[in-house]
């Protein structure tokens, strides 16, 4: 993927644009919001993460100005600590995801693939699968090598979600925001709860295990 | 605006005064009235015993016993009983009046036509009479009070033409002097009401060219307010410019800490103590957060993207979502909800999601010994009423205010994990949604109580 990221900080600006260039990608760092928008109208870019406060020209007027455009490359919005407000203003403005900083690379990373993979609108699947499980979205049912398990609710919204992305990582704040609508920081590990009693339905009693943990960042399902 | 005279406006300051001075008005004029009317009454009474005296005195002067009774029978016969009675009582014979009977009476007396049997005709209400022994018997001359009675209402009249219109004049005047002032004060209380509720920018109009009193107070709230907006300013200024220069120097701690965990091979030791720092760091990011919201909550502009929202829902996904961590560490999450009620509140829902969160682990974190925790959502006279209850050791009484303020943990709390902005963002919230906050006792445990207002149909 083609990538542009807008940071006036050195230090995290070059963390950024090398991860990503680790994780095979290819980054434009720029810092001033100015030239930022010239790049950006210019190049073509499948994401780009834009920090809020830039010199030049700060970060959301950046995008509003491609948004007016009709310019909709997917923006992820970097910001200093702050409240609510800073979170609606900035999907207002037209990004389409947001995160507060310190962020861990692996919050960062697995965010810029969730907004530049968007569901396109294709037919809805109704049975979704990973390896030999199966779920049956239109009679809610779960199957493991045929043998049906018992899933409550909250497990079955988990691991339609997890499935629905499939081979992608999802963190902990993403899963606790798109499972539970939940946009606050409990400050436990509440989700590797939820995740650990999931497995112990769908993976323990089975050899291959199907959610794997990735270090630093979140969960992902596999096809293996 | 409200009406200006409504019945709960009886305790307003401008009001009472009103009521009070017409009072004292209205209190001194009977008065003067009454000594008026006292005075009179005396004289006239006093003219008429003389009168009385008098006519017994003439009749004193007949020597004669026959001739006295003769002369009494004629002016009996002659007189009406209506303006003077005669009755004389003589020592042997028969009683020379012009009525049946009279009462008994020794010195000036009032009697009233009560006492009093007429031969035909009528009897005036009451008399002033007067006995002495005259010849060979009682003499008892008795002259009517009309004139007296007549004075009392000529008095009433006095009152009813004089005194009435113009307490009435006076009450009008007054309301309406009152009604000027109650103006006023309302302006400056919804002002002030408007502050209390975060909006720095309320003004009080009308009272900048003005020199009365109540003007003279609106114009220091004016200026009062004017210096708390500035200061509030200046105080968010500072407290974004400190997030904005710490933001940085973590997030560089950060990705150095994340950089060498990541890249470096270390030993199972070094590991250890990197992730407790990374944890640190974090924990110091969740408490600098804390309290930037808590700022900005307070501050009260989220209040303008409150909306409908409904309690149970959210109450639902917090317990579902909690209920794997209560269960782990030994409690029962469990969810009361009052069936079939109205349970939505103007408010937003990623905060009231916080505020039961964190309630909820602010239960599983300060009942060492595990137990039932209850989310209940119940809906009393309008309002919709959010409980938490535990079975732990619950507040003291004494304690119970200061917890909600920031950064306060009860002594036994001090080595629990939490940073202490829990209960104060609750607080914060659920002012931000004009709700009640109380702290009771759930005997045994803490019942965090909150009442949200009833909800205006949209």
């Amino acid at each position: 993927m083609k990538i542009l990221v807008l940071e006036d900080d050195n230090a995290i600006g070059s963390y950024i644009a090398d991860g990503l260039r680790e994780e095979g990608h290819s980054v434009d760092l720029i810092a001033d919001g100015a030239d930022g928008l010239v790049q950006a109208t210019v190049g073509s870019y499948d994401a780009m993460v834009v920090d809020r406060m830039l010199p030049g020209l700060d970060g959301m007027s950046v995008v509003k100005t491609l948004r007016a455009t009709k310019n909709l490359t997917p923006v992820l919005f970097l910001t200093s600590l702050g409240g609510v407000d800073d979170r609606i203003e900035g999907l207002l403005a037209g990004g389409d995801d947001y995160l507060v900083k310190p962020f861990s690379f692996g919050e960062l990373s697995a965010r810029i693939m969730a907004i530049s993979r968007r569901p396109r609108t294709e037919a809805e699947p109704t049975i979704l699968k990973a390896a030999d499980l199966e779920m049956d979205l239109l009679h809610r049912r779960v199957t493991r090598g045929g043998q049906t398990l018992d899933l409550l609710p909250r497990e079955f919204a988990l691991l339609e979600h997890l499935l629905r992305r499939k081979g992608r990582v999802q963190t902990r704040t993403m899963l606790m925001e798109a499972v539970w609508d939940i946009h606050y920081d409990p400050l436990t590990n509440v989700v590797d709860t939820h995740i650990s009693r999931l497995r112990g339905k769908i993976d323990k009693p089975y050899e291959t295990e199907l959610i794997e943990t990735v270090r630093g960042s979140g969960y992902r399902i596999n096809d293996v | 605006m409200t009406p200006v005279f409504g019945f709960n406006q009886i305790r307003s300051t401008p009001l009472r005064l009103t009521f009070l001075l017409l009072t004292i008005f209205a209190l001194a004029a009977l008065a003067c009235l009454a000594v008026a009317f006292e005075v009179t009454r005396t004289s006239i009474d006093a003219a008429v015993a003389a009168e009385l005296q008098q006519t017994i005195n003439e009749y004193r002067g007949i020597r004669d016993g026959d001739d006295l009774t003769e002369r009494l029978a004629e002016a009996a016969a002659k007189t009406d009983a209506d303006v003077r009675i005669l009755f004389y009582v003589p020592d042997r014979g028969s009683v020379v009046s012009n009525v049946a009977s009279f009462p008994p009476v020794s010195g000036v007396t009032v009697v009233s036509d009560s006492y009093i049997r007429a031969k035909s005709g009528s009897v005036s209400d009451s008399y002033l009479a007067l006995s002495a022994r005259v010849g060979a018997g009682h003499l008892i001359v008795a002259q009517s009070r009309e004139q007296v009675e007549e004075m009392g209402e000529i008095f009433l009249a006095v009152l009813l033409i004089g005194l009435l219109p113009a307490l009435l004049i006076a009450g009008l005047a007054g309301l309406w002097v009152a009604r000027g002032a109650r103006i006023k004060i309302d302006a400056i209380q919804h002002t002030l009401l408007e502050l209390k509720g975060g909006t720095l920018s309320a003004r009080i109009e009308g009272v900048e060219d003005q020199n009365d009193d109540l003007s003279g107070i609106g114009q220091e709230v004016n200026r009062m307010a004017r210096a708390q907006e500035a200061l509030v300013a200046s105080i968010r200024q500072v407290s974004s410019d400190i997030a904005h220069d710490l933001k940085t120097p973590i997030q560089r701690v950060a990705v150095v800490l994340d950089q060498v965990m990541n890249k470096t091979t270390l030993t199972e030791g070094q590991e250890e103590l990197l992730s407790k720092a990374i944890g640190e760091t974090e924990r110091i990011v969740q408490t600098f957060q804390s309290l930037l919201q808590l700022a900005q909550i307070e501050g009260g502009a989220v209040r303008d993207r409150l909306h409908s929202v409904d309690l149970a829902e959210i109450s639902r996904d917090i317990v579902d979502f909690l209920e794997v961590e209560a269960e782990e560490r030994g409690f029962a999450l469990s969810l009361r909800i009052q069936p079939d009620v109205a349970t939505c509140v103007r408010g937003d829902r990623h905060l009231l999601s916080q505020l039961i969160g964190n309630l909820v682990q602010n239960a599983l974190t300060h009942v060492p010994q595990g137990g039932p925790v209850v989310v209940g959502v119940t809906r009393t006279g309008g309002e919709t009423i959010l409980t938490v209850s535990d079975n732990g050791p619950g507040i003291p009484e004494s304690e119970r205010s200061k917890v909600l303020q920031r950064l306060y943990r009860l002594d036994q709390s001090r080595t629990t994990e939490g940073n202490g902005l829990g209960l104060s963002l609750v607080s914060a919230i659920s002012d931000l949604h004009g709700a009640r906050l109380t702290l009771e006792d759930n005997k045994p445990g803490l019942t965090v109580r909150i009442a949200f207002p009833a909800t205006e149909p949209a």
